[in-house]
């Protein structure tokens, strides 16, 4: 084969601005046949409006792309389509009343149309399924189903349109570390039929273990592209930020330097919780029954757990969103009775885990969303008018200090990149100094140096003697920032550990009912 | 201040692309219909200025057409949606007559103001109801809101046919409110009444609500995402609850106004095609509160100038219908367009 017959893909010279905004700039992207081509860079360097630009869902300004060797235009999706281009977006478009088969079908030219016979379309799915390991029921309805299975709902999708090159745009934030394996096998087993696939993450492990080659970009240009063989995760932090970071001081990757200091706790009980109960959010989660723990001043307190164990219960319980029963003492006071206002009110702050159902106004300006919580407190509020110079002034410092990537305080939220997003969330949270800051997965989709930079915020609070609950699926970032880690399981607290007998086989065990 | 320069440009254009577009479109019908196509647009646009009469005309109707889009777009901010405007003004307007013919003697320091509340709070109860179901069994407020309105005729028929009923008159009316319930005029010789004050005045306090207070914020939260503002501390129910009931009273109150400035008594038919364009008066302006009294007084312009067309040229009036409905369509595709 020569190397352009090899190539499926190639996009070549793209531009896309959006006003003054330039989010990509003569960029260049070679995908092969058969290939699983890893996309990497920093919150907002352009890596889903490349892929929209892909799909046919935004018009690029300049730039050609070329699918099996001829220039072809891409003005819609159903273009895209057409060409073989399938997408699986961060945020899925389902309707959830309908069962998977339903879904997947939907929008396509059905033989039976009036009797919506889906015998024939339901054995093309189940072959599907069953060769790429993308194992699902076609006649449950998607509302009690959990992410992984939506997510093959959507992956089957574009594989039922025969697709040849799949997109998938962080396919794995949302995932439990078995369903990213199950989903890498899956992979693996496309391509291995042929098939590409763009993948887009920011976990270098991921990138490292997959992808055949990867391409860099940076600031809306693509920077490098290398096959894996070629680089280590030093080069491509180093494509990616730069030099803006300095590995060597930095809290990831020179842990042991932190160790005395992310060990000290306070010794005043800041939360004392007993025997709390929570109802489950949904069908796939469990509920809470008789939690009792208690977090210290100064203290960084890690809840472990594959997610819908509890996590999303004890959050929302713990903010005044979801009724409970039980007793919480915060700071002294009983809050059991409290509503979430009264709550924030004292000095507790909420990251949630998602970020675009429970956290974004997306119709909001950039400074309406950092003030949602504390819209009735100084300095924003003097509890009836609202001061819009204020407002202003302290969402730009927020929008400087958490490198928040957007025009100015009064854009629109919605144009946000999806790590951008996230970095407002934390800005929000960390803005209102809270006495207490519930977090959960705070650094979803957040690229390395913004990771990074939350650390040293939760170590910033840690030395002024703050208390954190960090709620996680990622053990590294608990075993680095906590000082104790409570395992859960089916709504249980299987067991807590102690700074220094951290050991992830172990919770591993905890967390899937196995200790 | 360039941004701001530059962000106020890019409203605008989409605007006076829309508005030509429109009115080409419509000018285009009126040509194969063999009228002056000049002619009927200079009608159209200039007859609100041609004599303080006329002015004095445009801003009368603008009142009805500015009250009735802020009863739709308060609720809007909170994502929900009055349609019931018309039933609001239809309950506001027999409350103010009712006291209005009730209390006729009463002098007009006591009458007037107990005349404008009683609309006000008639409006609201009307709205209250639909704003409960919601509240308490999450019925779709745009259906119960909608079919209040139909309600709502055949009340005001009751009314004005058998209670109040003035046998002098052929068509379903009410006797006249005492004179001390009549919004005093403004300008002499013409026919523009205190209402308009109120209105303008009601305008800049929801604006003021909207864009300048915490309370106001909390709307506009909910309306972005109300289980996001729910999870930072918003009462969102209850904000549904209140933002359907202030609607409802605006709409109450574009009701006592007709009545106390406009017709003095209770007559069949006086909500006039408000709602609808309320409706399109709140969309054009995209919930934009200082948008919206802009976007009421250009469309009172074009009603204006489309009875004046009609009277002088029997161009059907409902030409400008078209270019209202024109206008609205040719904003929402911009909107699309744009967005690639
Ligand atoms: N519709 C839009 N309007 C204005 N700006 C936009 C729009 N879409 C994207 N942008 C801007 O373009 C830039 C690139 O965004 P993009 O979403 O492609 O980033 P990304 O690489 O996917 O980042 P992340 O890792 O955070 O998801 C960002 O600065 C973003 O604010
Ligand atoms: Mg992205």
């Amino acid at each position: 084969m020569t190397p352009s017959e090899s190539t499926l893909l190639e996009m070549r010279g793209v531009r896309k601005t959006f006003g003054p905004v330039i989010a990509l700039d003569n960029v260049t992207l070679n995908v092969k046949r058969g290939e699983i081509h890893g996309l990497l860079g920093g919150n907002g360097a352009g890596k889903t409006t490349l892929m929209n630009v892909l799909f046919g869902l935004y018009k690029a300004d300049a730039g050609e792309i070329a699918v099996d060797g001829r220039v072809a235009q891409v003005r819609s999706p159903r273009e895209a389509i057409g060409l073989g281009i399938g997408m699986v977006h961060q945020q899925f478009l389902q309707v959830n009343s309908f069962s998977a088969a339903e879904n997947i079908v939907l929008g396509t030219p059905l033989r039976n149309r009036p009797t919506l016979d889906l015998t024939t379309p339901k054995q093309k799915i189940r072959a599907l399924s069953e060769k790429f390991g993308l194992s699902l029921d076609p006649d449950a309805t998607l509302e009690s189903q959990p992410m992984g299975v939506r997510q093959r709902v959507e992956i089957l999708k574009a594989l039922y349109r025969d697709a040849k090159l799949l997109i998938l745009d962080e396919p794995t934030t949302m995932l439990t570390p078995q369903q990213v394996d199950s989903l890498f096998n899956s992979l693996r087993a496309m391509v291995k039929s042929g098939l590409s696939v763009i993948f887009i993450t920011h976990k270098l492990r991921e990138v490292l273990t997959l992808c055949e080659r990867i391409t860099v970009l940076r600031n809306g240009k693509s920077v490098i592209t290398l096959a894996r063989e070629e680089a280590t995760e030093d080069t491509f932090i180093k494509a990616m930020v730069g030099e803006e970071m300095n590995i060597g001081r930095s809290l990831l990757f020179a842990k042991s330097s932190y160790e005395t200091e992310i060990a000290q706790v306070g010794s005043k009980e800041l939360l004392k919780v007993d025997g709390l109960s929570v109802e489950a959010a949904s069908q796939e989660n469990q509920v809470i029954s008789d939690w009792s723990f208690t977090l210290r001043e100064g203290e960084i307190l890690g809840v472990a757990g594959v997610a819908g164990n509890g996590q999303h219960e004890l959050a929302e319980s713990l903010m005044g969103i979801r009724p409970c029963k039980g007793k919480v003492v915060f700071d002294g006071a009983e809050m059991t009775t409290l509503v979430t206002r009264d709550l924030l009110a004292r000095g507790i702050a909420y990251v949630p885990e998602n970020r675009w159902d429970d956290g974004l106004l997306p119709k909001a300006t950039v400074a309406q969303n950092l003030i949602l919580g504390s819209h009735r407190r100084p300095p924003y509020s003097n509890g009836l008018m609202l001061n819009l110079g204020a407002i202003l002034k302290r969402s730009q410092e927020l929008i400087d200090e958490f490198k928040i990537k957007t025009e100015s305080p009064q854009s629109l939220a919605a144009n946000l990149s999806g790590g951008n997003v996230q970095r407002m969330m934390l800005a929000r949270a960390f803005s209102q100094n809270p006495k207490l800051m519930i977090v959960h997965n705070p650094t979803q989709g957040l690229d390395i140096p913004s990771t990074e930079f939350v650390y040293n915020k939760l170590l910033e609070r840690k030395r002024a003697g703050m208390g954190t609950l960090l709620i996680s699926e990622n053990l590294d970032e608990l075993f680095l920032m906590c000082n104790r880690v409570a395992a859960i399981y089916r709504g249980r607290i299987v067991g807590v550990l102690e700074r220094g007998q951290f050991d992830a086989y172990r919770v591993g065990r905890m967390m899937s009912g196995l200790e | 201040m360039k941004q701001t320069f530059i962000s106020i440009g890019n409203t605008l254009i989409p605007y006076l692309v829309a508005i030509t577009a429109s009115f080409l479109a419509a000018g285009l019908f009126i040509g194969m219909m063999g009228f002056d196509v000049l002619k009927a647009y200079e009608t159209i646009l200039l007859s609100s200025f041609r004599s303080p009469g006329a002015f004095a005309q445009t801003l009368v109707k603008f009142v009805p057409l500015l009250l009735q889009a802020l009863a739709f777009t308060i609720p809007l901010a909170a994502g929900k949606f009055n349609i019931g405007g018309e039933g609001q003004l239809i309950v506001g307007a027999i409350g103010a007559a009712g006291v209005g013919i009730v209390f006729a003697n009463l002098p007009i320091y006591l009458l007037l103001p107990l005349v404008i509340i009683a609309g006000v709070v008639f409006g609201a109860l009307w709205a209250a109801f639909p704003a409960w179901l919601l509240y308490r069994f999450g019925i779709n407020e745009i259906l119960t809101t909608v079919l209040l309105n139909f309600v709502s005729f055949s009340l005001i028929d009751y009314i004005a046919t058998e209670i109040w009923r003035d046998p002098a008159a052929g068509h379903p009316t009410t006797v006249p409110i005492g004179a001390g319930g009549e919004l005093p005029l403004l300008m002499e010789r013409t026919n523009l009444h205190a209402g308009f004050i109120i209105a303008v005045l009601i305008a800049v306090l929801v604006y003021i609500y909207t864009n300048h207070t915490s309370a106001g914020y909390e709307l506009i939260a909910t309306g972005a995402n109300a289980r996001a503002s729910r999870a930072y501390g918003i009462n969102v129910r209850s904000l549904f609850l209140l933002s359907l009931i202030l609607g409802g009273g605006v709409a109450g109150l574009s009701g006592a106004i007709e009545v106390a400035g406009v017709h003095h008594r209770l007559i069949e038919g006086l909500q006039s095609n408000f709602l609808l364009l309320g409706l399109i008066i709140g969309l054009i302006a995209k919930g934009n509160h200082f948008g919206v009294p802009f976007v009421a007084f250009f469309i009172a312009v074009l009603e204006i100038g489309a009875s004046s067309m009609q009277r002088t040229m029997s161009i059907p009036g409902e030409m400008v219908f078209i270019v209202e409905a024109l206008i609205l369509l040719f904003i929402l595709l911009s909107d699309l367009v744009r967005k690639k």
